[in-house]
């Protein structure tokens, strides 16, 4: 007689396990399936969100009986530790390599954050550094505001609520970095949550710039011209901040490499290296990114009971940096006796280059021969410089906290 | 440290540094810019 849940694992596994991870299992797979085609409608990010959804709908579906008896995946295990066991599941599950390698030292934050770093243009920032700047310090607000109201009002430890701050900072990698260093039993949550959250920025940012800029304001044109900064120049601005804030802060001096070599190699004409950069590892480090976390998006992930506390504080953190950036935007409209569009504010939140071209539209809408977007590209710039230093100092310091 | 006092110290800090960066690139961007201009003269 052939036993039904050893033909069928993935289904006996419905039927042996307790009814509350049954009941998560079956949501993760719908989630995934909406995650999909949300990305997929291009509702939400494509890049991560397909990946994502359906790595998310495979490890839910795809479980069955481990040797031992109890039940596991094909795909990965975060939670092995001795080297015996971690050699066995290498030679096992498809996606360890890819964990072991890339996701635990934080390799794979630091590949997307070279794909950044050769897509971004550093001159709009030298045009207006100090503007570019300010705002992007103003739009560090949610990182802050989140860090104290984790600790102090959702009962979380320093580095968890250090780690879910950082979506204030609406950097990915960075998110992914810090929650490697401070959190790492949260990582999982922490990161799905922030790169859902970053999708949805497209969505929730308009409202914000409504309520925070009267209409009147939006269409203030800002036009610059892209700066005539010579490669030499620029290459030694990039390598110059890149030593003084590895200097700074070494902790976080893999991420600043990442970041401004990418930058560098743009400068220095290196077509190939560019290209690599650029096409290559970009999107291979984003694909695998979305997969993995998808796959490690089992049943127990949503059964913790942080993941709302991250649900909430994701949202505030996102919120309150959008709110933090379009006061800096103000400031600056009165400093520059009103030259200045408070829109742009928004760009200070470093989401490359969403914020900044939502901030383009939301000028547009009002006069459609404003131009704001290289003021907002450099506010964009400051945003990821000013969200590695927030992530570098705390990681170096978030141990203070009593 | 408790926590209020921590967060003010880390802002603090992450904006000191932030404005030290500027203050560098400024720097170093009036000084490329006057050996450009000296260059330019001699040639």
């Amino acid at each position: 007689m052939i036993d039904f849940t050893q033909l069928f694992p993935g289904i006996g596994t419905f039927l042996t396990q307790d009814p509350a991870t049954v009941l998560a299992r079956i949501g993760l797979i719908v989630l995934g399936f909406i995650l999909a085609y949300l990305g997929f409608k291009g509702t939400l990010e494509p890049l991560i969100m397909v990946p994502m959804g359906i790595g998310m709908m495979a490890v839910n579906a795809g479980m069955l009986f481990l040797t031992d008896g109890s039940t596991g995946t094909m795909f990965l295990d975060a939670l092995v530790s001795d080297t015996n066991g971690l050699m066995n599941i290498l030679q096992i599950d498809f996606l360890q390599p890819i964990y072991t390698f890339t996701f635990s030292n934080g390799l794979i934050a630091c590949l997307v954050f070279m794909g950044i770093g050769a897509r971004s243009e550093i001159s709009f920032m030298l045009a207006r550094p100090w503007q570019s700047i300010i705002i992007a310090i103003f739009a560090e607000l949610g990182t802050f505001v989140t860090l104290i109201l984790g600790f102090k009002f959702f009962g979380l430890d320093a580095g968890a609520a250090a780690a879910i701050a950082t979506i204030g900072g609406a950097d990915g990698p960075m998110v992914l970095f810090t929650s490697l260093h401070l959190a790492p039993h949260l990582f999982v949550p922490i990161s799905i949550i922030a790169y859902l959250y970053l999708s949805l920025t497209y969505g929730g940012y308009p409202y914000l710039i409504r309520l925070f800029v009267p209409h009147k304001y939006r269409g203030i044109d800002m036009y610059i011209e892209e700066p005539e900064v010579p490669a030499r120049t620029k290459f030694i601005f990039i390598i110059v901040v890149c030593t003084l804030l590895c200097l700074l802060l070494p902790v976080a001096s893999p991420l600043f490499l990442s970041f401004f070599i990418g930058m560098a190699v743009k400068e220095a004409n290196i077509g190939h290296y560019v290209k690599i950069l650029e096409e290559t590892i970009s999107y291979i480090s984003t694909f695998f990114l979305g997969l993995l976390l998808g796959c490690l998006c089992d049943a127990n992930t949503l059964l913790n009971p942080v993941v709302f506390k991250i649900l909430v504080l994701g949202i505030t953190a996102l919120a309150f940096s959008a709110i933090g950036g379009l006061i800096g935007g103000w400031v600056m409209y009165h400093v520059t006796k009103k030259r200045f569009n408070p829109v742009v504010g928004i760009a200070g939140v470093s989401c490359v280059p969403t914020t900044a071209k939502l901030a383009q539209h939301a000028a547009s809408e009002e006069d459609p021969f404003s131009m704001v977007l290289g003021a907002a590209m450099g506010a964009n710039i400051s945003g990821v410089i000013t969200s590695a230093i927030c992530a570098g100092i705390f990681v170096a310091t978030v141990s203070l906290v009593h | 440290m408790n926590i209020f006092t921590y967060a003010a110290f880390a802002y603090a800090l992450m904006a000191v540094i932030s404005l030290a960066v500027v203050g560098v690139i400024v720097l170093l961007n009036h000084v490329l810019n006057k050996q450009g201009k000296e260059a330019d003269e001699n040639d």
